[in-house]
């Protein structure tokens, strides 16, 4: 392993995290927990049809209700551009015409409590003609199925470069399609064997434990809204056009996230909450309970068809996909997961040939929207999951199959893009060590499977600023609009500004998110922070540490580059010089602040596919030992070892706990029963019905290895975790399912009664 | 109305506490709402998911499913509970999170803090079995379980070699 800097004192040490005192006192303060004087509490009615046209919405008796201070219906939406989403406009902050699954937001009261809002829902008349509706992505294409939009909404393609395409509205529910395209057309026709292969990927819902909430609240003019969300400042960019209101009178705070994985961007709750507080003339708390958190985002179940080129000798040649994303109800954020997963779906091989084509099918279902791994979980499943077809119809061992395909070190992934940042070969070797993979005895029930979950990390020309301000004592501030989630990542932003800084991480503090305060970011998503913000945090902390060696300089009568800033102190040579009274004997006895700006963001290029290159790779290694018991179907899993590069851990713990959390929930995909619906309605949406994964779930065999192979773009050599580990999750068991007992599974959950119908199959077939 | 609350006193982290409370009234509602102890989580509502784990009479408990009134005469002890008041040390078992880092989010966090302390007040050797089956009760979303655990181990040591 690399010796990145031997004189790193904070930065690589397993530092207790920033947050730990308040989240083990019950201190921290969450979106949930923010109450004003005055508070109302919203409430929603919720379609109970699937798909109906809203004749009538008649509330004029529930706003007599006791406790009710406002009522919103469909007629409230007069000077508000009533639709979000993000690059189609679709969704209604309540219904218009129609409503589109059970559980669309139909009206909604601001009352005292929450019993008397529901109290008060009861009274609302609605009346519905219901719709022939569309369950599935199968029943929402085919010709003459009923169409979720008869007029196509507002909506925009983005640009893209070499080899990307997009397109809206192509008809029978279809409301995105990405494509990508690279290589000659004819590179199929010198393969050996070409297999052709269907997956079908589950759809979790995210199961944060802090539901969608927010608090909403009027001063003057200035709309504040407290509210449990990763991107606060796209959203409210959302929230100005929505309202037609001014950006800098809107006021967006972020206290401490309880979780998101992705599901937590841009507006769930806000709309509703910032009109009730606008008639109520109160503050107005929205407040979702975890049944409506599942009748508000999911991930996108997929159908994925791949078909992939091989030479005889095992070299992959080319390939070429279809995906199919069960989209939901509204786009959300589909067509940008349609990117991803169509654009990852390759996988990280050598490819002569690519052809890609991912399109976003709306269903009268719960809007899917961002999921960590973001549509590289349904990539790598498929991708993953074929190329242990491949190896073995072609006698080849899986783990030589890929050892000979991956790409090398710095090897472009596709043309005009950027390096991959890590070997894979070494990850792979890791993995496979650990788990015992050469010696392992296959058949008899009991099996071993590889898998390399792919994503790009940092997201799609992200732009981030940060600020350094350092006080007179050396206390310092740093701002920056990278949400503390759970990802530590408060922590690891203040350690890097710390050894930057030569101080302690005690001197660091780092302000909750003020949108009125702090430097813009996109969105604490596409795990950007380490690459993408870290880098904007890093040039900002050596640009006040400049103005600090300048000013100090000036005052001792030497050149910068003579003097080191040591702990709050000017070392030269052999002296020590105290800041802080050189800073009042300058400035004045009331002090000063230094103040270091910073910007990170990837060059706009035209030659890369999404218009900039990746910032960087983020894979995830799995490797899985299972017994399945061949008369009932159950898959015991004994070993999972996953493996993520952290280039350098800024915090090993925190990295550790990146690649364990997001591995056991990719086993949520792979062996749990995920969301079950019975036509349009969903069975299986609350807490009591719904499984995730406890600790008695998690095998002994469990391990994670962290990585540090120096290759990352951000500070230190640091790189992207924390979605990579999900990836290989359900790949690796399904391939070391296939290796205990010969079937292949293709489609996910790998249920018992899945696991049982593939024996029977098999068996029947010989 | 009136006629209809009822008259309780309890223990509140080692305190007296004296309310009235309406009947249909859930005990973490009167935590958090009338006795701003907001560390109590709600996220299920349906008494599975342990982020609104209290402990009664040094049981661990879901909240969101025990009615107010039923806290008559009992022991409650919230996250806020734990901590010396006199000095604001940590007990062993928030110590063992901090120093491990075993949360990421935090909403899971106090009841599995308070889920953890209850297991070792009755075993103070637990061995990661006996761990792992205990804190199967409670949901976190965040971490895969495993550095959980392994702060209830370091956790139980340290009550062991004499912490609080």
């Amino acid at each position: 392993m690399t010796v990145l800097s031997p004189v790193l004192h904070v930065v690589g040490a397993d530092l207790s995290r920033t947050d730990a005192v308040p989240k083990t006192t019950g201190t921290a303060t969450y979106t949930v927990d923010v109450s004003f004087p005055g508070m109302l509490h919203a409430k929603v009615l919720r379609s109970p049809h699937a798909h109906a046209r809203v004749l009538r919405v008649d509330a004029s008796a529930a706003i007599s209700m006791p406790g009710v201070h406002a009522v919103l219906t469909r007629d409230d939406l007069v000077d508000v551009n009533p639709t979000y989403g993000y690059f189609i406009k679709d969704q209604p902050i309540v219904a218009i015409d129609k409503v589109r699954y059970i559980g669309d937001a139909v009206a909604a009261v601001a009352a005292e409590t929450e019993v008397q809002a529901v109290a008060a829902l009861e009274r609302i008349i609605v009346e519905y003609e219901p719709l022939p509706y569309v369950a599935t992505v199968d029943a929402a294409m085919e010709s003459g199925a009923p169409q979720l939009f008869e007029d196509e909404p507002m909506g925009i393609v983005p640009a893209y470069g070499q080899g990307a395409s997009g397109a809206k509205y192509l008809g029978n529910n279809n409301c995105y399609r990405f494509s990508y395209e690279s290589g000659p057309a004819d590179a199929f026709d010198s393969c050996d064997r070409i297999f052709e292969d269907r997956f079908v990927f589950s759809r979790d819902q995210h199961f944060h434990l802090e539901p969608f909430v927010s608090v909403a609240r009027l001063e003057g003019e200035t709309i504040e809204v407290w509210t449990s969300c990763q991107n606060p400042f796209p959203l409210r960019k959302e929230l100005a056009r929505v309202l037609k209101h001014p950006e800098n009178l809107i006021r967006v705070r972020v206290p401490y996230i309880g979780a998101g994985y992705g599901a937590k961007n841009n507006c769930k709750t806000e709309p509703i909450a910032i009109l009730l507080a606008r008639k109520a003339k109160r503050p107005v708390r929205f407040c979702m309970t975890m049944e409506e958190n599942f009748l508000t985002q999911s991930q996108h179940g997929a159908i994925l068809d791949v078909r992939t080129g091989v030479m005889a000798d095992g070299t992959l040649v080319a390939r070429e996909g279809h995906i199919w994303l069960d989209s939901g109800a509204y786009a959300d954020a589909s067509p940008l997961v349609a990117e991803k997963a169509g654009y990852r779906l390759p996988g990280p091989y050598k490819w002569q040939r690519l052809r890609v084509d991912c399109d976003c099918i709306l269903t009268n279902t719960t809007p899917a929207g961002p999921y960590r791994g973001f549509g590289g979980t349904q990539a790598s499943w498929a991708s993953e999951s074929q190329i242990d077809i491949i190896a073995r119809a072609l006698g080849i061992d899986p783990y030589d199959f890929r050892i000979r395909n991956l790409k090398d070190l710095h090897e472009p992934y596709v043309p005009g893009e950027s390096g991959i940042d890590s070997d894979l070969r070494d990850g792979l070797n890791l993995v496979a060590d650990r788990i015992g993979y050469v010696r392992r005895e296959s058949g008899r029930g009991r099996g071993m499977g590889l898998s390399i979950g792919f994503k790009d990390a940092g997201g799609v020309n992200k732009p981030a600023q940060a600020r350094i301000k350092i006080t007179t004592n050396g206390d310092v501030y740093l701002q920056c609009g990278t949400v503390e989630i759970g990802q530590g990542i408060h922590t690891s932003m203040s350690q890097i500004a710390a050894e930057l800084l030569n101080t302690r991480i005690e001197r660091i503090s780092y302000p909750a998110l003020n949108t009125d305060y702090t430097p813009f970011d996109q969105g604490t998503n596409a795990s950007s922070a380490i690459v993408v913000m870290a880098q904007a945090v890093q040039q900002a902390a050596l640009e006040a540490k400049r103005k600090v060696l300048e000013f100090a300089a000036g005052e001792l009568d030497c050149a910068p580059d003579d003097i080191e800033l040591d702990n709050w102190s000017i070392r030269k040579g052999n002296e020590a010089h105290p800041l802080a009274p050189m800073i009042m004997r300058y400035y004045g006895g009331t002090g000063y602040e230094f103040t270091g700006e910073g910007f990170y963001k990837a060059a706009m290029d035209h030659s890369a596919p999404l218009e900039t290159q990746c910032v960087s790779w983020e894979f995830g290694w799995g490797a899985a030992e299972v017994e399945v018991d061949r008369d009932t179907g159950l898959v015991k899993l004994l070993q999972l070892v996953v493996s993520g590069d952290a280039g350098r851990a800024i915090n090993p713990r925190i990295c550790r706990g990146q690649d364990e959390g997001s591995a056991v929930m990719g086993l949520t995909g792979a062996l749990f029963p995920c969301m079950v619906y019975d036509g349009a309605v969903l069975v299986n949406g609350d807490g009591l019905n719904y499984r995730v994964p406890l600790a008695t779930d998690i095998p002994d065999g469990f391990v994670s290895i962290l990585q540090e192979q120096g290759h990352g773009p951000g500070p230190f050599g640091a790189k992207s975790l924390g979605e990579g580990c999900m990836l290989p999750v359900a790949s690796a068991i399904a391939n070391a399912i296939e290796d205990a007992i010969g079937v292949r599974i293709r489609e996910l959950p790998l249920t018992p009664e899945r696991v049982l119908a593939a024996i029977d199959g098999s068996v029947s077939s010989k | 109305m009136a006629g209809d609350f009822a008259f309780i006193r309890f223990t509140l982290n080692g305190a007296p506490q004296e309310v009235h409370v309406r009947p249909e009234e859930m005990l973490v509602q009167l935590l958090r709402d009338r006795l701003q102890l907001t560390g109590t989580k709600i996220a299920c509502d349906v008494a599975t998911c342990g982020a609104c784990t209290v402990l009664i009479d040094g049981k661990p408990s879901a909240s969101c499913a025990t009615f107010a009134w039923q806290a008559e005469g009992a022991e409650i002890v919230t996250i806020e509970g734990l901590a010396d008041p006199a000095d604001g040390s940590l007990e062993s078992v928030q110590q063992a999170f901090v120093d491990t880092s075993a949360f990421q989010c935090g909403f899971c966090t106090p009841g599995m803090i308070l889920l953890a302390k209850a297991l070792i007040d009755r075993n103070p050797s637990p061995d990661r079995d006996a761990i792992r089956n205990w804190m199967g009760a409670n949901i976190c979303r965040c971490t895969g379980y495993e550095m959980i655990i392994e702060a209830v181990e370091k956790a139980a040591a340290m009550r062991r070699e004499g912490g609080r």
